[in-house]
């Protein structure tokens, strides 16, 4: 199974994702913020990031981009609510690979996940 | 058209001098000690005019006034506070045959005080027509602008001076409504411009209210899409008040709800508000499990806390989009206290800079189950400037961005 | 005309209460119960004077009025006390055998990066306009991260303190 990592630092989201998606995934950590995700990044290098945009102490997209800079190869998700254009032009520029708007059905998801990780 | 914040703040304040006027005449004729609590000058659609009022009887006065200012004013309240009224002023048996003339007598008085402030201050004479006495059901009491429906092809907004006023003892209220002729507003606030430098184009708050319209709209969806409850966006406004009235376009009863700061064009802060009753109903919507009990635990705050995230990007995203910028904002903070204690900081960190301020206020709601939304913008009004500034009309419908065409 | 005179207000009532707003203050000698709602960062600074019986309520908003080109001395802590003090003179009371009680200046939802909110500055010049006065602060309820409203009883010089998730307070 792909190895998933979550960031966002609503509890209520995590836990929405975490249902939706370890049937067929594994959820090899669930971090809060942007200098955590990318030190999980690091640590254990999943399949596939699932990044929230806005969190506390570092934003989602600057973590994206460190994680990026470091291994073009990785897999990141913007899953957020924020449905700005110039914010979707700032997360292609630090290499997200898809981006996912809350609030989000299952379906969606699958199909983000689909198109960046083919199973 | 354009109008300067100085000559906004001005006209507010006679509003609100005017206002109290009228209360003091009130209070002469009858007795009853009574404050004005809030005064603010809103831009809203025709249709929206008196959404605050309930669903109660309400009786009133109304006249045309023409002059240097032209247009139609209303002094509203609800039938108990009435009786209250024309007991006070007529006690005993008659005050019931004397309701009406009771009412009238009382509302043609107050509306004289009300009136003059402006004369004065315009150095010139309003004159009025003799008052009316109104009745009816909630917003329909208020009487028709005099104005033409989207005359001129212009949109259908109007601006509207309401004061509340609020006896100390009993908890009723009412209102003095005052709906200038457009024309005559605007080209008044524009001989009284001081300056150009802080004006602001009346058009484009017109277009941002319609923005803010459709913020409620996509914030409506996605409390729909979150939780199975169809939910309708119901009113948009901007108004124009004092600092220290900030405070009280809220109720002081207990909110629970999300505030962020947002930095960009336009810069300020925004409340995800829901009464009690609301966010139980609401956050259970959103879990999975049926909860027991009538408390709001951490699982319901948790979720509480991400729907005002859902929401508040909902409603700014919009915004970004037309500008073609980027509005960034903090992660929510969760909240639950009281109403006025909630806004209250928020008005000190904007009042440090200004002495008035732009309030957005929407509301959103469902026939479902018991749910009511509020959204709260406070933007900083040199940015707000700014933004407005950037604003291109034609953009406006804008709104949506679609990550399918961005990534690819 | 029309000329009514005032005796029908003069009626015997129960205790007045008087609200004070935002930005307002209210002083009251015979007795009334003083009230004011929504303190977030805001401070409402009660003072009384037992010998004369006369009490008084500010509702500030603002530190200092040197900060924004106001009219309204209530709104600021540094006018708003002085204001509220020779309100109270006028009713014949003594600075002298004043007594303060505060409450309110809260942190709540106080977004400023460098830690100093408005809460907190509002206490500071609140303090330091009572210490020029030479007026002491007897009781206070203040900071935290709640809001509070306020019930000043004119007879006792009590200051009853409400807050949304707290237990009343009696100060």
């Amino acid at each position: 199974m792909p190895e998933v990592l979550i960031a966002d630092d609503s509890e209520f989201m995590r836990n929405l994702l975490r249902e939706i998606l370890e049937e067929d995934h594994q959820i090899i950590g669930e971090v809060e913020n942007g200098v955590e995700a990318v030190e999980a990044y690091k640590d254990k290098e999943p399949d596939l990031v699932m990044m929230d945009i806005v969190m506390p102490i570092r934003d989602g997209i600057e973590a994206t981009d460190e994680i990026k800079s470091s291994n073009p190869e990785a897999n990141v998700i913007m899953c957020t609510s924020v449905g700005q254009e110039e914010k979707m032009k700032e997360a292609v520029k630090a290499g997200a690979d898809g981006y996912i708007t809350k609030p989000f059905q299952k379906p969606s998801v699958m199909e983000a996940i689909e198109d960046v990780v083919p199973s | 058209m354009k109008v300067d914040i100085q000559s906004l703040g001005t006209f507010n304040q006679l509003a609100h001098e005017g206002a109290q006027q009228a209360t003091a005449s009130m209070a002469q004729m009858t007795g009853i000690d009574a404050a004005v609590d809030v005064t603010k000058i809103t831009l809203v659609d025709r249709a929206d005019v008196g959404e605050e009022l309930d669903d109660g009887e309400y009786v009133g006065v109304q006249f045309d006034f023409e002059g240097e200012l032209s247009g139609r004013t209303a002094l509203v309240l609800d039938r108990p506070c009435s009786e209250t009224l024309t007991d006070a002023l007529l006690p005993g048996d008659s005050a019931a045959n004397m309701a009406q003339s009771g009412v009238k007598e009382i509302g043609n008085i107050m509306m004289s005080g009300f009136i003059d402030g402006w004369a004065d201050y315009l150095e010139t004479t309003i004159d009025h027509s003799p008052p009316t006495y109104i009745e009816g059901v909630g917003r329909d009491v208020i009487p028709a602008s005099k104005g033409e429906a989207g005359a001129d092809g212009r949109t259908d907004q109007l601006f509207v001076f309401k004061s509340q006023i609020e006896y100390i003892e009993e908890s009723v209220e009412f209102y003095i409504y005052m709906l200038p002729d457009y024309d005559s507003l605007t080209s008044l606030m524009t001989t009284h411009a001081d300056t150009e430098s802080d004006a602001i184009p009346i058009d484009k708050l017109e277009v941002f209210n319609q923005m803010t319209e459709r913020g409620t709209q996509k914030a409506a969806e996605n409390v729909s899409m979150m939780t199975g409850i169809d939910t309708e966006a119901e009113v948009s406004q901007i108004s124009f008040a004092r600092i220290e009235d900030v405070p009280k376009q809220i109720e002081n009863s207990r909110y629970v709800g999300t505030v962020v700061e947002f930095t960009g064009i336009p810069s300020g802060f925004l409340l995800v508000l829901f009464d009690e009753m609301s966010a139980k109903n609401v956050a259970e919507a959103m879990m999975p499990v049926e909860m027991d009990g009538d408390d709001l635990t951490d699982q319901h705050t948790a979720a509480i806390e991400e729907l005002g995230n859902i929401m508040t990007s909902g409603f700014v995203d919009g915004w970004a989009n037309v500008l073609r910028t980027s509005v960034d904002h903090t992660p929510p903070r969760l909240i639950h206290d009281m109403g006025q204690a909630i806004l209250d900081p928020l008005a000190a960190q904007v009042g440090r800079h200004q002495e008035h301020a732009f309030i957005v206020d929407s509301r959103m709601r469902t026939d479902d189950v018991e749910f009511e939304a509020e959204i709260h913008a406070l933007p900083n009004e040199q940015e707000l400037r700014e933004a407005l500034d950037a604003l291109m009309i034609e953009r406006a419908e804008e709104t949506d961005a679609d990550p399918d065409e961005i990534f690819q | 005309m029309k000329v009514y005179d005032g005796s029908k207000a003069a009626e015997s009532e129960p205790t007045e209460r008087i609200k004070v707003g935002i930005a307002e203050y209210d002083v009251s000698t015979n007795g009334a119960v003083l009230t004011t709602s929504g303190l977030g960062s805001c401070i409402g600074v009660a003072i009384y004077d037992r010998a004369v019986g006369a009490s008084g309520l500010v509702h500030v908003m603002l530190p200092t009025a040197e900060d924004v080109d106001g009219g309204n001395p209530a709104k600021f802590a540094d006018t708003g006390v002085e204001t509220l003090v020779s309100a109270l003179e006028d009713e014949g009371a003594d600075s002298s055998n004043m007594i303060a009680k505060i409450a309110g200046g809260s942190d709540m939802l106080d977004f400023s990066k460098n830690g100093s909110g408005i809460g907190a500055r509002n206490l500071t010049v609140v303090r330091e306009t009572l210490d020029a006065l030479d007026i002491p602060i007897v009781e206070a309820d203040v900071g935290g991260d709640h809001g509070r409203s306020l019930r000043l009883e004119g007879e006792t010089g009590d200051l009853i303190v409400k807050s949304a998730n707290r237990e009343e307070k009696r100060l």
